[in-house]
């Protein structure tokens, strides 16, 4: 066998195995992508979503934007009439002509449990400008007797209201938990917050509902 | 012809790459929780731990089996009754301590990224599948979100 034929022959065995591999390269990378797929769809049909859709799909309701957070800022708070843990009935219009700060928690929300002793604290220092708190317990099939547990614990001592499934669709749906609406003297939305902040940005919202609107007596929710 | 061969193999390789960027990143999910069923196998007729793999997304926790508040839902997997199965009691991982940065003396147990829940079972032998559901309640770093379901199924065959 001559020079020539063994180059021959040793270049077509070099080309048949790089079209070997290739052709399984090509195989893995195609098996690989299946695979994913179908992971992917499996694990579609699994999950479960955290953050829900927007809640603005109902006609009169407020829009949320991305982080199903309302739009109720410079807007007129929806008024609710709620049970206490002792079926006393209150109403956000009880309050008019004072700020108030509408504060919506639950149970097993950790992070409301954090910011609950602050309110207290500032409930106290701002009362003297007629400021005062409500908290929504947004989980009232709790029980009275769990939910009174955090209150006492947390050493709350301003109203907590027991929801009822309307005011929740009223203040934008709340898909999480805490939700804060400051309410000026005029009823109106002047600050909204969806998660817990720091304590300083909770006392600035409140002078902001403190300071905005008419004089006390005058307008309200 | 090596050169041919090199040449080749480029016509060739192309459309590699394009299967590579059919697998470019999906668009980030906004939040979920995800269970990855495996088939599984184990001994017949011997005591056996399945695997329950579950992932909490990225930037989310949920509560261990053992919060540190009885206030706090607890991680939780109910089973129903599987014919040919004996199932012993769910093993959960041990959570890892969590506290919310505007607040880190209050302490809590929690799982996050991947977590495996261990089932022991004896089998017949066969092909088998327990259902069951997941039950936790989940928070990202200031705010938290309604308890949820999530459904599971555990496929494994004993041999």
């Amino acid at each position: 066998m001559c020079r020539k034929d063994v180059d021959v022959k040793r270049n077509v065995l070099v080309f048949g195995v790089m079209v070997v591999g290739i052709a399984l390269l090509l195989w893995a990378g195609w098996h690989n992508l299946r695979e994913r797929r179908k992971a992917m769809q499996e694990a579609e049909a699994r999950h479960v979503v955290l953050t829900p859709a927007k809640p603005g799909d109902t006609a009169g309701l407020p829009a949320a934007d991305d982080s199903g957070m309302p739009h109720l800022r410079g807007k007129v708070a929806p008024d609710f009439t709620l049970a206490t843990l002792d079926g006393k009935k209150v109403s956000l219009s009880d309050f008019k002509g004072r700020p108030v700060l509408v504060n919506f928690w639950a149970t097993w929300c950790a992070p409301c449990k954090v910011e609950m002793p602050w309110f207290e604290e500032f409930q106290k220092q701002y009362a003297a400008q007629g400021f005062e708190i409500l908290g929504l317990t947004d989980d009232a099939d709790a029980g009275n007797e769990a939910i009174a547990k955090v209150v006492k614990k947390s050493g709350v001592t301003y109203p907590i209201l027991l929801t009822d499934g309307k005011v929740q669709k009223a203040y934008g749906g709340l898909d999480y938990l805490p939700v804060s609406f400051y309410v000026d003297r005029n009823g109106v939305v002047v600050e909204e917050t969806a998660g817990l902040g720091s304590k300083d940005e909770i006392e600035a919202h409140i002078k902001k509902a403190i300071a905005s609107g008419a004089a006390p007596g005058t307008g309200g929710q | 012809m090596i050169r041919l061969g090199f040449a080749l193999a480029g016509l060739l390789m192309a459309p590699l790459g394009q299967i590579g960027s059919l697998d470019a990143p999906a668009p980030k999910p906004k939040s979920y929780v995800v269970y990855s069923a495996e088939q599984q196998v184990i001994a017949a007729g011997k005591k056996s731990a399945l695997e329950l793999h579950f992932r909490v997304v990225d930037g989310f926790h949920v509560n261990s089996h053992t919060p540190k508040s009885e206030l706090l839902i607890p991680t939780q997997i109910v089973l129903q009754p599987a014919a040919g199965v004996k199932a012993d009691a769910v093993e959960y991982p041990t959570g890892t301590s969590y506290s919310f940065s505007f607040d880190p003396t209050e302490k809590l147990d929690v799982y996050s990224g991947a977590f495996t829940v261990k089932l022991p079972v004896v089998a017949e032998a066969g092909a088998h599948t327990i259902a069951g559901t997941l039950r936790y309640q989940a928070c990202d770093h200031a705010a938290c979100y309604p308890p949820k379901s999530l459904p599971v199924e555990v496929l494994f065959t004993a041999k």
